[in-house]
């Protein structure tokens, strides 16, 4: 039996725009194990994107309990959350987010900054992920002078800093093309195959095939979750 | 994590050279103009310190108070009384005589000049130095003879007499009245500094010369003042209090009806004048400081605006309410900070430079200096307060989506 990294219980999103609540996610349950190489697929407004930033604690469930690494983080404060994303998440975005007019090394560095790593341990570190995604030669160049795919592997590098157990991408490859794309899908792959708990949020099926597990939303519920060689 | 703060920060603002440098120039016209304002209030002070220095510091003049309503003639002083508070006072009074001067014309064949002249005793060469270049001082038979003799400067006896060594050369003037002729008996030369010269207003086409003070008491010897150094090292409250005191009672009236007019006091209340004027063009200036933070709030509300998403990944990869807040606080601070030191390079260099072309030594006082950067990154602080906090607060869902 596999130690479980993600587990969700009962949990219910809803959001409140003043006149009428919305309800995001209706009592998810779902559990993710250490390893899992995940794609959550939806259209948009499945409520995949609002299960993504509460996976990511950038958001707070409105009920239900989120363990992440066994820690109960539904509860959590502002603070504690950028605490627990720092040390147990890595964020790979859409647009990348690398930070304008920062050389790919201290972007890379960023995350161990905030977690008040010293500054040669830092530096070293950041230089070996940037090796690890093959952009070593690129680590003093600023983020508009890396292509869309080197740019990405710059964002997947920064989120590897921390050595969390959790690595999140959203839409990875939302802005790449077709190669950059494959690129950046077999990068996961390596990761997962080092170890790594991948979760992939795509819309794409030829993205969400490189992935072991399926878990599919369709109006804030699961509507499928399929393992690789499983049939339904 | 400080020094990271401090790169971030110069990385950002060297990002908008022009808007940074538009920001800071609030705060260097600020600072600029309270350092120079300050110092040259500063310079002045000291200038007239040095000034009344020369004066002399023990100088004072007694004399029946003008709110006294009916004055008699025995209010006024006579050579005999001064005589007595000579013996009386001894040692603590280095200088004493009536205080009288007047003006006329001095006339030497068809030259005619304004002349000013200064009653004075045979030894006020201790209390005022001056370097006697041709003939001799007033002596003590000048005085006690009432001879009309004279001391003039080189500059005067230029005037008059189109020498310098004028010593023997006669001159008609009338004191109180009757045309007299007087006798050169010495020539004296005395440095004065720019300043001095225009704060005593000593014109070139006047004349100055001392003369026996007896003529001036002349002919009724009564008069309304007693003139007086007192010594070094004497304490000068106490002993004019003292001879305040002595004055009233010989005169058979109370202290208070005597008025006392020190160089000290008038230096105290110049000085105070100063430094009043200087601290309230100062707060004014102030003022323009508070502008200068007001502008660094805007430019850091605006920053945080257009950095919302920077805040948003910042926020993600783990950056806490803290961070953020010390992050924005450290720009402004730098931003801030930085314009102060230029304004006191900008303060120090113009008030230099007016010392130099009026060829005074200017005081800039190293507490200002120290007190104007503290100043000016406090405004930094205080102003970037509202905008680092509003960064800080931001949620990072919100701030990640911002485009």
């Amino acid at each position: 039996m596999a130690e479980e990294l993600i587990r969700l219980k009962d949990l219910v999103k809803i959001y409140d725009t003043g006149a009428i609540k919305v309800l995001g996610l209706k009592r998810i349950n779902l559990t993710i194990n250490r390893g899992e190489f995940v794609a959550i697929m939806g259209k948009s407004g499945s409520g995949k994107s609002t299960l993504m930033n509460i996976l990511g604690c950038l958001d707070r469930p409105s009920m239900g309990h989120y363990y992440l690494d066994g820690i109960d983080v539904a509860s959590m404060t502002p603070n504690e959350l950028s605490e627990i994303r720092n040390k147990k998440i890595g964020f790979v975005f859409q647009s990348f987010n690398l930070i304008s007019r920062t050389s790919a090394l201290k972007n890379v560095e960023l995350p161990m900054t905030y977690a008040r790593v010293g500054k040669k341990a830092r530096r070293e570190r950041a230089l070996k992920l940037l090796d690890r995604v093959g952009l070593l030669v690129r680590a003093e160049h600023m983020p508009n002078e890396l292509s869309g795919g080197q740019r990405q592997r710059v964002a997947i590098a920064r989120a590897l800093a921390n050595e969390p157990p959790l690595i999140l991408a959203d839409e990875p490859t939302g802005n790449l093309d077709t190669a950059a794309s494959e690129e950046i899908m077999e990068l996961f792959s390596d990761l997962h195959r080092e170890g790594a708990t991948v979760v992939v949020v795509t819309h794409e099926e030829n993205i969400a095939d490189f992935t072991d597990r399926i878990i599919r939303f369709q109006d804030g519920v699961v509507i499928s979750d399929r393992r690789k060689g499983e049939t339904t | 994590m400080l020094f990271e703060n401090m790169s971030m920060a110069f990385s950002a603002i060297k990002v908008n050279k022009m808007r940074s440098f538009l920001t800071m120039l609030g705060i260097i016209i600020g600072i600029g103009s309270v350092i120079s304002i300050v110092s040259i209030g500063d310079t002045m002070r000291s200038l007239f310190a040095d000034l009344y220095k020369d004066v002399g510091v023990t100088q004072a003049y007694i004399s029946i108070g003008y709110w006294v309503d009916e004055v008699r003639q025995s209010d006024y002083f006579t050579l005999d009384e001064m005589e007595r508070v000579k013996e009386i006072f001894g040692d603590q009074i280095a200088y004493i005589d009536s205080g009288m001067s007047t003006s006329a014309d001095a006339v030497n064949k068809k030259t005619t000049v304004a002349f000013d002249f200064e009653g004075i005793d045979y030894n006020y060469i201790d209390v005022q130095p001056v370097n006697m270049i041709y003939g001799r001082y007033l002596n003590e038979g000048d005085v006690l003879g009432r001879k009309k003799n004279v001391v003039m400067s080189a500059e005067s006896a230029m005037l008059l007499f189109g020498v310098e060594d004028a010593v023997g050369m006669t001159f008609r003037t009338s004191l109180y009245g009757n045309v007299d002729e007087f006798t050169v008996v010495g020539v004296y030369k005395k440095e004065i500094s720019p300043f001095q010269a225009l704060m005593m207003g000593t014109s070139t086409d006047r004349g100055s010369a001392y003369v026996p003070y007896t003529l001036l008491t002349w002919p009724n010897d009564y008069f309304y003042y007693l003139h007086l150094y007192a010594s070094e090292d004497v304490n000068l409250t106490e002993f004019l209090n003292q001879l305040k005191a002595y004055v009233a009672n010989s005169k058979g009236r109370n202290p208070e009806d005597y008025r006392l007019v020190t160089a000290m006091e008038e230096m105290t209340s110049v000085d105070s004048v100063m430094s009043g004027l200087s601290a309230a063009v100062g707060g004014i200036a102030a003022i323009s400081l508070l502008v200068g933070g007001i502008g660094i709030m805007n430019i850091m509300l605006v920053s945080v605006t257009e950095r919302t998403r920077e805040i948003g990944i910042r926020k993600s990869l783990g950056a806490k309410t803290r961070d953020i807040l010390i992050q924005f606080l450290t720009e402004s601070a730098i931003l801030s900070a930085c314009g102060g030191i230029i304004g006191i390079l900008i303060g120090v260099g113009l008030v230099s430079g007016i010392g130099m072309a009026f060829g005074i030594g200017v005081v800039i006082r190293p507490a200002v200096v120290v007190l104007a950067v503290s100043f000016s990154a406090a405004v930094g602080v205080f102003f970037g307060l509202y905008p680092a906090s509003k960064a800080a607060k931001a949620d990072p869902i919100d701030a990640l989506r911002y485009e």
